[in-house]
């Protein structure tokens, strides 16, 4: 047995959130497990406050192949909860183990904590219009996406442990993403362009404006994914960035759920849009309805003034 | 013949969601829809069908709501659709969700690769994939932007948030496919009729021998409510609503 009671298991392959989720079980008055792929990872987690931290050894290079041999370790060690970082590589890995052990999962929880030995968790629906509270018993896994819980303090044992992997996947090549772009969630203000604009070319007048704002620029979900005309970090939603500037201004945006999610806490929302039925005026402080191509230089000009 | 399976959901459409006063939710005068990404991994499953020389084949689980999907999956073009038609699917969770699917897969012959999508529009709980992968023990690649099949091997880049993956798997595979690992095209009129006439095999959820109830139990729903100002400028030509909105930036002090 790796603890004395009944503890929560930990894995981020990003370490800010781990350390977020080891505060999470300190926050409960639970122990916590951390599991990382080898012993670098680990010593980097070393003074997050954790109670032991399982570097993994084996075959693979990728954490989700060793699913299987996670799952069979939660029931081993009788675990309360597996608390995952809400990131690609951990709901891949998350879900695969509750897969394993056929137990509950709530993924990218809103809130989470503990009721006696239920653990009661909120998440959004329907992109964001929905919010829904769930009760999960006996060994279960969620994931935790950054920003939920501070972090905790103190020097944790390291253990090393050698795991079966699942080698049917295998990694060819791992080439880096390079952010480009900037850091839209610390941005003041941030200029909003979507699907409206009509070539590439066109953003020169987001970034004219822009710039005349002293705002950052950013996009919905489609300008980054669908045309690559920004970075994808650019990109402002529930599956993007999510941004509390005290300015945003929209020009072209729908504003459907899945992107207003994003802009949420933003102090003041301005959208300009040809369509008073956009939904963004739903969601929008201040809003003209007309041409992008005629609005954003206008007001381009009046605020040089 | 080998076969390829698109999974794909029917939900409510979201922008059809009503919050009433006291943030309950009423979804009566909600649409159904085929969940936005799941027309995707419908298009992937046709094109990696294509190229492996089988079959297209989607399979949904649903209430009795979700028979409108049959059609538009077909004409979509898919070769059949597997229709897990069941009460439970309404208070499904993943787990429950995953077994179903599962199940149903597993009574289907020389399958050689399943396609769920990113994440559904409803739950987006992006968990689908993997958990089947765990309940048939077969391989699993997430987040695929884009996919290769030479002979019985798929080549697949993974996007993840620090960088791109290349990796490969021998199938039969699980993947989730990421929405721009193709553009989903729109059918057409030939492709709607032609659907009426294309198989759809239902299943209950007694032919699953499963259990299709949900692990988790839902406590409490409620809508959100973006509460704004909501003022549009509208007096005069468009150079007096720009100005007024100026002044009215400059008045709140975000300028
Ligand atoms: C599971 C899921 C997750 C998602 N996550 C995200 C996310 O994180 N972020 C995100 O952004 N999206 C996300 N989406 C996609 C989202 O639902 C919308 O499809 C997307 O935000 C729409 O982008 P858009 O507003 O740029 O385009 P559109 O919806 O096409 O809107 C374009 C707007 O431009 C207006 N317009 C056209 N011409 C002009 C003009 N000349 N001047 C002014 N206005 C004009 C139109 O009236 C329209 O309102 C997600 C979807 C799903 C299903
Ligand atoms: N009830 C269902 N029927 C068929 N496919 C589904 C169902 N639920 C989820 N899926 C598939 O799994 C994907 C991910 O769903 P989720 O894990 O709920 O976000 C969906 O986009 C579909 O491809």
């Amino acid at each position: 047995m790796f603890c004395k009671v009944a503890g929560i298991f930990v894995y981020s392959d990003q370490a800010d959130i781990a350390r977020e989720i080891i505060g999470f079980a300190r926050l409960n008055g639970r122990q916590s497990v951390v599991l990382t792929l080898g012993e670098k990872d680990a010593q980097a987690l070393q003074n997050a406050g954790a109670d032991k931290i399982i570097a993994i050894k084996g075959e693979s290079e990728m954490i989700e192949n060793y699913a299987q041999a996670i799952a069979v370790m939660l029931k081993d060690e009788s675990a309360e909860l597996f608390a995952v970082g809400a990131t690609p590589r951990g709901r891949d890995l998350a879900a695969r183990v509750a897969g394993y052990l056929d137990c509950a999962m709530v993924s990218d929880i809103a809130a989470a904590g503990f009721e006696g030995d239920q653990i009661v968790c909120t998440r959004m629906m329907y992109g964001g219009a929905v919010q829904q509270t769930e009760k999960l018993s006996g060994l279960s896994v969620i994931t935790i996406p950054p920003g939920k819980f501070a972090t905790a303090q103190g020097e944790a044992s390291i253990l090393s442990l050698e795991l079966p992997a699942d080698n049917r996947v295998s990694l060819m090549e791992t080439a880096p993403i390079v952010k480009e772009g900037v850091d839209l969630s610390k941005a003041e203000k941030v200029v909003c362009v979507g699907m409206a604009l009509d070539k590439a070319e066109d953003l020169q007048i987001a970034r004219d404006l822009a710039d005349v704002m002293g705002a950052e620029l950013g996009c919905t979900r489609s300008i980054a994914e669908e045309r690559h005309w920004l970075p994808v970090e650019s990109y402002i939603g529930i599956s993007g960035a999510v941004i509390k500037p005290k300015l945003y201004l929209s020009m072209g945006v729908s504003g459907q759920i899945q992107h207003v999610y994003g802009i949420r806490d933003a102090g003041l929302i301005v959208a300009i849009d040809t369509n008073e039925k956009a939904p963004i005026f739903k969601a929008a402080d201040y809003g003209i309805v007309g041409d992008l191509y005629q609005v954003v230089p206008m007001l381009t000009e009046a605020l040089k003034k | 013949m080998s076969q390829v399976i698109a999974c794909y959901k029917w939900v409510a459409d979201e922008a059809d969601i009503r919050i009433n006063a006291d943030l309950s939710i009423d979804l009566s005068k909600a649409k159904g829809k085929i969940s936005d990404y799941d027309k995707n991994a419908i298009e992937a499953a046709i094109q990696a069908a294509a190229v492996l020389g089988g079959k297209a084949v989607g399979v949904t689980f649903g209430t009795s709501d979700a028979k409108p999907s049959l059609k538009d999956a077909l004409s979509r073009g898919l070769d059949e659709v597997c229709y897990i038609k069941a009460q439970e699917a309404s208070q499904a969770d993943g787990a429950a969700t995953a077994r179903a699917l599962a199940a149903a897969i597993k009574k289907l012959e020389n399958v050689s690769l399943i396609i769920c999508a990113e994440g559904a529009s409803d739950t987006y709980s992006r968990q689908t994939a993997p958990r089947i992968g765990a309940f048939l023990d077969l391989p699993v690649v997430t987040s695929v932007s884009k996919m290769e099949l030479t002979g019985n091997t798929l080549t697949a880049v993974r996007k993840l948030d620090d960088c791109l993956q290349t990796v490969k798997v021998d199938l039969p595979a699980v993947v989730a496919v990421l929405p721009e690992i193709n553009p989903a095209p729109i059918p057409g009129l030939k492709a709607v009729l032609a659907a009426g006439k294309k198989p759809v095999h239902e299943l209950k959820a007694a032919d699953l021998g499963v259990d299709l109830s949900p692990l988790s139990t839902i406590s409490e729903i409620k809508g959100y409510i973006m509460d704004r100002k909501n003022i549009i400028f509208n007096e005069g030509d468009l150079a007096e609503q720009v100005k007024a909105l100026v002044a009215a930036l400059r008045k709140e002090g975000v300028l």
